[in-house]
This record gives C-alpha cells, structure tokens and sequence, in this order.
C-alpha cells in the first residue's frame, strides 16, 4: 500500500472525483491544493488537467456558499474549501438554512450534492478567531452529513464518498492532521459513512475520539497498556450518520466509556455519545462516563493558556484510569 | 493639520523598527504568522496620529502599525505578541486581537471583514450619544470581497452615521492580489451608496494627513461617512508565512546615500514611504540628515526597551485560561 500524507490523501480524493465526475469542481482551490506535500510536477499537473474547475473566488465565503448549493441543485457536484473553520461562519446562513434544507424543503424533490471543506482545531497561536473546532455546530443542523477523518486512508476514502454523497457534507480537517502519513489502499479508494473504525482493541475501557483526537487516544492507550489498562479505541469517522452500534458493542464488551472531543465540552460530539450511550447500552455501564474536551472558553494567543484547554493524550489516559477504576 | 512633518516621520520610524523587532522576537521565539504593517507607515502615522480622544477604532489582522501609529505602548505591543502576562491583552489576543481601549481601540478582528462591520455599530453609538467623535474602519481591499463591505457601507449611508472609511489597499494584480473585484476601482462600490470617496498616495504622509483630515471634517459635521481608499506601496514581504529581513533591515541612509540604496533592495528602496518621506522633507530642508538619523536613533531605543519589557513579562498562568469568558456578575 503507498504510503502518503493526510493532505495529499484528500488532494488524490479530489483527482479522482474530478477524473470520473465532469460535474466536480473545486471552489478555494489553492489552499487545498498548494503548499499540501504534493509534488511540485503533480500539482503543476492538476492545475493543468482542469483550467476551468479549480478555481479561487474572492474572499466571499457566503456567496460561495449560495454558489455551489446553486449549482449543485442545478446539477453539478461542487467541493468547497473554506480555509480555516471560522470563515465558514460568514456563511452560516448558506449552510444551515440553505444548503441543510434543501432537500427536506421541497418534498425530497431537490438535492443539493456539495462537500463543505474546512480546517479547523486548536492549532498553536490560533487565538479566539482561528481555533474553533465547530463540529458539533453542524451535527445539530439536520440535514448535513459530517465527516471528520482521523488518518490519511480515511481522508482519502471518506472524500471520496463525500463528493459522491447526494446531500450537503461538513468535512472537517485538523490542521494538525494534514503532515500525518499513513498506508492508503492503491487507487480510486472509498470509506462509506456510518462505519466506525475500531482503531485499537482492548477490554478494559472504550474511547471514542474523533479527528485529531483519534491519534492522541492511541498514545493514551499505549500509555495505559504499560499500567495494564487495554484500551478500545473507537473512531466514528462519520457523526452523521452515527454508528452507534459499533460504539455500544464496544461499551458492552468494556462496560466503561472515556469520549474525546476537541470541541467545547458544552453540546458536544461527546455529550451526543455520551447521551446514545446512556440510551442504549445503559445496563452495560461499570462507571460513570468520562469526557475529555476542551472547556467552554474562546482559546487564548499564548502558548501555556492554550496548552492549559487543549485535549491530550495525557488529559485522556487520566480520564480513562478514572473511568477504568473499580467500583 | 495637528502633527509636524518631524512627528510624523518620528512615528513611521517607530513603526517601521517596531515591525523590525518583530521579526527578531519571532525568529527568536519561534512565533508563528504575524501580518506586518511595513510599507503602510506613512497611511497608518498620518491617519491615526490625527484623532481625537473618544474616538472608535477597529483594525484588522495587520493591526500593528494602526496600535503604534496610534500611541500604545510598544513594550506592552510586543509582550501581546510574545503572549506574555504584560501584554495588551494579558496575552489572551495575541499578534491578531491587540487591543488598546483607552486609545479607542474597540475591535480588532482578524476576519476580513470584520472591522468594517464593526465600525458601524460604533458610528450608531456615537450619534446616538451626540458626542462628536467618529469611528474608524481601517481595512484591506479585501474586505470589499465580503458581502459584510457592502451592506456595512449601505446602512452607514442611510443612517448618515459618522463612520471614516479607510481601505488600506496594497494588492497588486496578478502577483500579489488580496481582492478580486469586477470593478478596477475600489471606490466605486462607497461611490454608488452616494459616500463621498476620495483616492490617495498611501506613502506619502502629507497627502495622507490632508485626506484624512477633509474627511475628518466631513464626518464630524454630521455629513455622514466618508470613504478613503489609501494606495499603499507593496511591501514584498506583506503575505509571508515565516518572516524574513525581506528587504533587509531599513537603514534611513539609503535615503540620501547612493550606495546603500543601490543594493538588491534597489526597488524597494525607491518607493519605501520610509525613505520616500525622509527625502522629501531633507529636500525641503525641513530637516537635516542628521534629524533624520537621530529620529532613527531614537525609534531604535524605545523599541529596544519595549523588546526588553517584552522578554521579561512573565507568560500569564495557565489557569488564567479558563476565566475571562464572560464579565464576572
Ligand atoms: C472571513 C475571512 N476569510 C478569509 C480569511 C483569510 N485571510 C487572511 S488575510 C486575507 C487577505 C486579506 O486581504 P486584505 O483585507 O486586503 O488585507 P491585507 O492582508 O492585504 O492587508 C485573507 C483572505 C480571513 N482572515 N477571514
Ligand atoms: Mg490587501
């Protein structure tokens, strides 16, 4: 299997959508695309290949917005790129009472097939307006698919599947995720959604963690496999749809629950599993449930605030002796 | 016009060794981005130096220059950015959010945008208050690509509100493009709202200075906004990532010294409003080389004293992290 970074990953997800689908295009295409690992001859290539459907619009993310839902509701397959996840709030409107409703709205006459891309997380020196990490935002507005891939062959495959879903999708990248590198299955990969992935087996306690936060749960298990602790980990990968099942066969094999989460504690992904959690798998529960996620409090410019709020594999192995502890 | 021509260069040459200091603490310090003010001195001094207090204010990203050319103090300027307890903002803001209220400072956003918006709401304040003070939106060119720009400029207009528009533009079509709009003039967009507009020299001081103050007089009298777009000279290094001596370290000498100028930053040299300034007013026999020189000296001092301030602030506590969201009941 090749070998590849997360940020090329989701560029080769990109070629091979706009290879297949004379639909596609790519809206903020140089932030995407440039300065992302690729080879200068690769990405010279790509720019070559489709003059007319990479293309970099005006600082205008709410038009653009209303510029691909358009389009893709007249028949194209457009992908977005935002740039870093706040931008993507001069648009909230276009998202969530445009985009999200198009297709309930009209009786299931219409569609809007479009993929949202954004950068997002708490990622060093970001500040208040350039570490947001909005996921659950987009969980809650029912109608869009979210999708936040943890390692390269997802971000790969789980793209893939975004630009051939047939509804609006929120895909959210790490900033911190796009140098990781990782085996990815040769040629036209796909993920589907609703399929957790099981990261790592273990007994004792599951984690569910997303995005980012998949990696720093894996260091946390290695950690607390020294102590004896075997730790399941459990990345969703899709928020919508959910896969509970998986969540709750883990939950019922480890009888104890640790939720990782990068966005505020208030709302979050992890309060949402938490809750299906609660619903479903509640007679399987040896200890009260644990969340990790960054607290409820716009992230500060210097470097120990910030590292004070940001959830790590160390905050995680913590969560997970106190979740794991014999009652 | 308040301030003398020697202020004014006085206070580019704050500006300009200022953003020089930052480049040094962020190598030093390995900071990340930081959007510099260098090449917007001459707009940013002669603007700012010019308002009154009880004035608003609302800058952007490249909000250095504004914080400096407005008076704040450099040594509490540079600990924000090193994100120390002795900053501007406690180190919360960091180089993006610097924020000197008691300079009317209101707002500095780091979404393009934002200020322009922003700005409004404080005109609205300010005439319902009948205090006779304006707000001022400084903003790139790129603000106009938001939706924000227009809708900001068409209420200011309707409601007559005592807003100064400044657009700082520095794009440069084709290389170094930070707006893409259909129309080649920038003013055209206030112009059709019925804003008076008004189009000038952004590294000439004096040009800057007598703009601003018209404007000024307009939006004081209660005529409503006023828009002015300020042609900045494009500093090369304007949209790095890692900040490098682009076009070396400024040495006010070039201004008279062929040789110094000559070198591989020859162009730079020419329209630098730094040295463009300091000709003019040598030529003028407003000052001498040797005004110049100790100006220079002086500006290199008060920021070698900020640099110390800076480095020896303390970072704020990590707990401090988790209050400051809200105004304590
Ligand atoms: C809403 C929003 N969209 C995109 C960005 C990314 N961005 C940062 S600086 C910049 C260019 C801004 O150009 P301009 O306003 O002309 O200011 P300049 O940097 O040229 O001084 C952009 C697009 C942002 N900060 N906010
Ligand atoms: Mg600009």
């Amino acid at each position: 299997m090749p070998q590849k970074s997360f940020a090329v990953a989701m560029i080769d997800a990109l070629a091979h959508s706009l290879k297949t689908d004379p639909n596609v295009v790519v809206i903020g295409a140089h932030s995407f695309l440039s300065d992302r690992g690729l080879k200068p001859e690769d990405e010279r290539a790509l720019w070559d290949a489709f003059p007319d459907r990479l293309i970099d619009p005006p600082t205008s993310e709410g038009v653009c917005t209303s510029l691909v839902t358009g389009a893709a509701m007249a028949g194209m397959r457009p992908f977005l790129n935002y740039g870093t996840a706040t931008f993507a709030y001069e648009a909230f409107n276009q998202i969530m009472s445009e985009a999200a409703n198009v297709h309930s709205m009209s009786g299931g006459q219409l569609r809007a097939p479009l993929t949202l891309h954004m950068y997002a997380g708490i990622r060093g020196g970001g500040a208040g307006q350039h570490s947001s990490s909005p996921q659950a935002m987009y969980a809650n507005a029912a109608g869009l698919e979210l999708v936040l891939p943890a390692c390269p062959a997802d971000a790969q495959g789980l793209l893939r599947s975004a630009i051939k879903s047939d509804n609006p999708t929120v895909v959210i990248t790490h900033t911190r995720l796009l140098s990781m590198t990782g085996d990815v299955p040769d040629g036209d990969h796909t993920v589907p959604f609703g399929k957790a992935r099981i990261a790592r087996e273990g007994r004792d306690v599951t984690i569910v963690a997303t995005s980012l936060m998949v990696r720093e749960a894996e260091k946390a298990a290695e950690t607390l496999a020294k102590d004896g602790i075997e730790a399941e980990v459990v990345d969703p990968r899709t928020i919508v749809p959910l896969d509970v099942e998986t969540i709750c066969a883990s939950v019922r094999k480890t009888g104890r629950l640790v939720t990782v989460d990068e966005g505020n504690a208030l709302c979050s992904i992890g309060s949402e599993i938490s809750a299906q959690v609660a619903e479903h798998a509640f007679d399987a529960l040896k200890a009260p449930i644990v969340r990790v996620a960054r607290p409820p409090v716009p992230i500060a410019f210097s470097p120990p605030l910030e590292a004070h709020v940001t959830p790590n594999a160390d905050k995680i192995v913590a969560a997970a002796r106190k979740a794991a502890q014999p009652r | 016009m308040g301030q003398s021509p020697r202020d004014t260069l006085a206070r580019m040459l704050l500006m300009r060794r200022f953003e020089e200091m930052v480049i040094t603490l962020a190598r030093a310090h390995k900071l990340g981005r930081q959007h510099l003010a260098i090449g917007n001195e001459a707009t940013g001094a002669a603007a700012l130096m010019q308002l009154a207090p009880g004035d608003l204010i609302y800058t952007t990203h490249r909000n250095h220059g504004h914080m400096i050319a407005r008076g704040v103090d450099p040594g509490k300027a540079l600990a924000e950015i090193l994100g120390r307890a002795g900053g501007l903002c406690g180190g919360k803001g960091g180089t993006w959010h610097m924020t000197d209220p008691s300079l009317g400072f209101q707002s500095t956003s780091a979404m393009v945008g934002g200020s322009i918006g922003l700005s409004v709401g404080g005109g609205f304040a300010l005439k319902h208050k009948k205090t006779g003070n304006v707000a001022v939106a400084l903003f790139g060119d790129g603000a106009l690509d938001e939706g924000i720009a227009y809708e900001a400029l068409n209420i200011a207009s309707l409601y007559a509100l005592p807003v100064l528009f400044l657009c700082e533009n520095n794009s440069k079509e084709g290389e170094a493009q930070t707006s893409r709009l259909a129309t080649k003039e920038l003013v055209a967009v206030p112009k059709a709202l019925k804003i008076p507009c008004t189009r000038v020299d952004g590294g000439d001081p004096e040009a800057v200075a007598l703009a601003v103050e018209t404007a000024l007089a307009h939006v004081r009298l209660g005529a409503g906004p006023y828009f002015l777009e300020a042609q900045l000279v494009r500093w090369p290094g304007s949209h790095q990532i890692v900040h490098e001596f682009t076009t070396g370290v400024t040495d006010v000498a070039a201004a008279w010294d062929d040789a110094k100028a000559s070198n591989e930053h020859a162009a730079w040299h020419r329209t630098d409003p730094i040295l463009r300034t300091a000709r003019t007013l040598i030529a003028r026999g407003i000052l001498t080389r040797d005004d110049v020189t100790a100006l220079d000296n002086e500006a290199a001092v008060i920021i070698a004293k900020a640099r110390a301030f800076a480095e020896a602030s303390p970072y704020p506590k990590p707990e401090a992290a988790l209050t400051g969201a809200f105004v304590p009941a």
